[in-house]
């Protein structure tokens, strides 16, 4: 590939009616890293992608696909997995991935072996005769995974991948994922799952409201938000209470709170001007320890914060990003306004 | 290109291979031909049979014997004959050709020759006093077929016959006789009872006639007298003589038409099906991931002509092979036939481009019923206009519809059908006028698929989807 950026975005614009569903983004995509687009519902994600895909047009500002003006140029070099799930009900599995092949550009009978080989891969070897409607959701989405990659793409864009599998399955694509990504690909996904999106990308692109909030590498986004705060677990033989009691005798630690889920590990935030490596050692001389790190910021928490701090859904100024309480708070809060529908 | 027809060929297998279309489309016409079959095969049974009594009360004196004669086995051997004589007339009317006729003769005269020689029905004299009596045995009268040993044959019929039958009134009218019958009498076996007493009322008649016996007229040449004559037409054309055929004529424009309507709402219909579920299973993405709406609208429509052309081809050639077996086919030219299929690929595009354009635009089939009605207007108008287009192919109603866009392949259809040769210059001008409705619909269509397939949410209305069609 002559560009060192599979897709780029330059100050692209797309409103619906009276809606703007994105505003002047501008993005970069490299070639053969994992991006993964997050953000919340309505955020914007489908349609960005939708517009990567030629499916439909910007207002104003330019994109580029693989070095072409538009992926229509390049269609059999993208795979595509809609987020919304879709094969037809009455068509058997090994037709439709023939088809599907087949309209990508894959020979006929290349089309055929590739489609037996991909099913008997995800260990849908007897589906091929079945219909589509008689597979199971879990099935359908595998089958539709194979049909985003039969034509073996060099640029795979998969629209919420993980939904709706259960844990073996979501295994099982995070594989898949990470096989065509060794295999040099670019591939970006959208989620809600923070946790795949930590384990399988390099590079986060998030969205809110039609706007870029964050874009960059994933170790980077990190350590940009560091929390700055240390994760104690005393030993079992030690009282946590006592344990709190020393640790917030010592100096250096702005305050001490047990988590919320298991009350005998203690985050104790960093006062200012104090170094981790600091903090780490006087824990060390003061207390016998079982777990002892540096509290590493989470996806799922920068997502948060970053809404949060857009000032949308009523946050006071001011408020510690990283108070749980508040956080917990502002969950629900996405949970309930995440249940409109995307447009 | 190539992914339009590979577009084209799966909506042309994912229909045609289906067994709802197969039985659907060409079991029709396998059924049509088993019950034409069974028809004929039907016919050459007899006619349903009663064994029993039928009793008279002849109060003229004078009908016993020839009543009596007329239900003897002899009669009956004659009204067989009768009625074969009638039946081949009938048939020297019928387009068969000769060596078909003379089986079917043959048969006919057959069934006559192996007839029982022991008749079905009995007539018993019964007096006038014992009517009611009578009645009474009819009321519980069991019908058989045939007669059980050791049983009598049970009363079926009865029937009261005034003198007047045989003598007229001053003004010259004879009277008319009553014939009770058991409930369950099959309504043949009462026509035969009814057609024996007449007959011998009327031949008693002319014998017993003192005018008759005065001019010393043969009853048989009287009968004769007054047989009505039989006809033959014979229709003459440049092409020369040939029989008429009378109603067949007027049913041709007819078959085209519903041929060509049949196969236009059935393939429309599956397309349109597609199209929605597409939209409604969210496959419509990843086709759109693959190629364009244009590829995927032109090759979704090509696809459903060809079912279209199917279904034409399969109730066309069995038409063209009914005409051909029946000697019939100079009653269609080849001509005609090739602007048949041009017709209807006229009239299919158009609809078909509104179908997907309407298919495209709604979430699923309930939907699109309200953008359906215009269109199914435009379908059913033909069905309404057939008579007086069939009636006359050359008035200036005719000329006018056969221009106007949407409803002219059908009306041509139908004119083309008919008798009356239609001036040729319309023929390519309506093509012309097809062809135009043709460009407009599907750039119209085109318009409204692209938006549409992706659009989800409320149906949009009439005047979205002209607001559709004006955007750039």
């Amino acid at each position: 590939m002559s560009s060192t950026n599979a897709i780029t975005i330059k100050g692209v614009t797309k409103t619906f009616g009276t809606k703007v569903a994105v505003s002047n983004l501008d993005l970069q995509i490299p070639t053969g890293k994992v991006t993964g687009f997050i953000g919340p519902n309505g955020a914007g994600k489908t349609t960005t992608i939708r517009m990567i895909m030629s499916i439909i047009f910007p207002d104003s500002g330019e994109l580029s696909v693989l070095g072409k003006q538009s992926a229509v140029e390049s269609k059999d070099r993208i795979g595509y997995l809609p987020e919304e799930r879709g094969l037809y009900r009455k068509m058997k599995v090994g037709p439709f991935l023939t088809y599907i092949a087949k309209l990508k550009g894959v020979d006929g009978s290349a089309a055929e072996q590739k489609a037996r080989a991909w099913l008997e891969r995800v260990g849908l070897k007897e589906t091929w005769k079945k219909k589509c409607e008689e597979l199971s959701k879990g099935m359908q989405q595998k089958v539709q995974f194979i049909s985003s990659v039969i034509h073996e793409p060099d640029l795979i864009i998969l629209d919420e991948p993980f939904s709706g599998l259960d844990p073996v399955n979501r295994r099982l694509l995070r594989e898949l994922i990470d096989e065509q990504h060794r295999a040099g690909r670019t591939i970006i996904f959208s989620t809600h799952a923070m946790f795949e999106a930590e384990a399988l990308c390099d590079q986060i692109f998030m969205i809110h409201q039609g706007q870029k909030m964050l874009d960059g590498q994933l170790a980077d986004i990190i350590a940009q938000f560091d929390p700055r705060a240390l994760v104690v677990e005393a030993s079992p033989e030690i009282e946590t209470s006592s344990a709190i009691a020393t640790l917030t005798r010592l100096s250096g630690f702005e305050r001490v709170r047990p988590d919320r889920d298991r009350p005998t590990v203690l985050e104790c935030t960093l006062a200012e001007g104090v170094t981790s490596q600091d903090a780490m050692r006087r824990v060390l001389d003061a207390l016998p320890v079982r777990r002892l790190e540096r509290k590493r910021a989470a996806l799922e928490d920068i997502f948060i914060d970053v809404i949060l701090s857009t000032g949308q859904n009523g946050s006071p100024g001011g408020m510690n990003r990283f108070d749980p309480e508040h956080r917990e708070k502002l969950k629900l809060e996405l949970a309930t306004a995440g249940s409109e529908p995307n447009s | 290109m190539k992914r339009t027809f590979l577009v084209a060929w799966r909506e042309f297998t994912s229909v045609v291979l289906t067994r709802g279309f197969l039985l659907g489309v060409l079991m029709v016409p396998v059924i049509a031909a088993i019950s034409i079959g069974a028809i004929f095969l039907m016919r050459n049974q007899q006619a349903p049979r009663a064994v029993g009594e039928v009793a008279i009360v002849d109060r003229t004196g004078l009908l016993t014997d020839a009543i009596r004669k007329q239900f003897s086995a002899e009669g009956q051997k004659a009204e067989g004959a009768e009625t074969t004589a009638k039946i081949n007339q009938q048939l020297d009317k019928l387009p068969l050709d000769d060596a078909q006729k003379a089986q079917i003769k043959n048969q006919t005269a057959a069934q006559v020759e192996n007839a029982s020689d022991k008749s079905d029905l009995n007539v018993t004299i019964i007096q006038p006093g014992d009517l009611e009596a009578t009645k009474e045995q009819i009321k519980n009268a069991k019908i058989k077929v045939s007669d059980t040993e050791g049983e009598a044959r049970p009363v079926i019929a009865l029937a009261d016959l005034v003198p007047g039958l045989i003598t007229p009134n001053e003004a010259g009218v004879y009277e008319g006789f009553k014939l009770f019958t058991a409930p369950k009498l099959s309504f043949e076996v009462q026509r035969r009872i009814e057609n024996n007493i007449s007959r011998a009322i009327v031949d008693v008649r002319i014998a017993t006639d003192a005018r008759v016996k005065a001019s010393g007229m043969d009853a048989g040449a009287l009968k004769a007298m007054l047989a009505s004559p039989r006809a033959e037409t014979i229709t003459v054309s440049t092409a020369g003589e040939t029989k008429s055929i009378g109603p067949l004529r007027m049913l041709i424009p007819m078959a085209f038409m519903a041929l060509m309507l049949i196969s236009v709402m059935t393939s429309g219909q599956y397309l349109m099906t597609t199209v929605v579920e597409e939209k409604s299973s969210r496959v419509m993405e990843v086709l759109l991931s693959a190629v364009s709406p244009m590829q995927l609208m032109v090759g979704k429509i090509l696809g459903h002509m060809a079912v279209g052309l199917s279904i034409l081809l399969v109730y066309g050639s069995l038409g063209v092979v009914g005409l051909l077996i029946s000697a019939m086919m100079d009653l269609v030219s080849p001509l005609t036939l090739v602007l048949l299929v041009v017709y209807f690929l006229i009239a299919f595009f158009t609809i078909a481009s509104l179908m997907a354009a309407i298919g495209s635009a709604v979430n699923e089939m309930r939907e699109a019923q309200t953008l359906l009605t215009p269109v199914m207007m435009l379908i059913m108008l033909p069905w309404l206009l057939w008579m007086p287009i069939q009636r006359a192919p050359n008035s200036m109603f005719s000329t006018v519809l056969s221009f106007v866009p949407g409803v002219n392949p059908f009306v041509m259809v139908i004119r083309l059908g008919g008798e009356e040769s239609i001036p040729t210059w319309q023929i390519p001008a309506s093509i012309g006028v097809g062809l135009l409705a043709v460009v407009f619909s599907a750039w119209a269509a085109a318009k409204v698929f692209r938006i549409g397939v992706l659009m989800y949410g409320k149906p949009p209305n009439f005047k979205t989807l002209v607001k559709w069609v004006r955007m750039a």
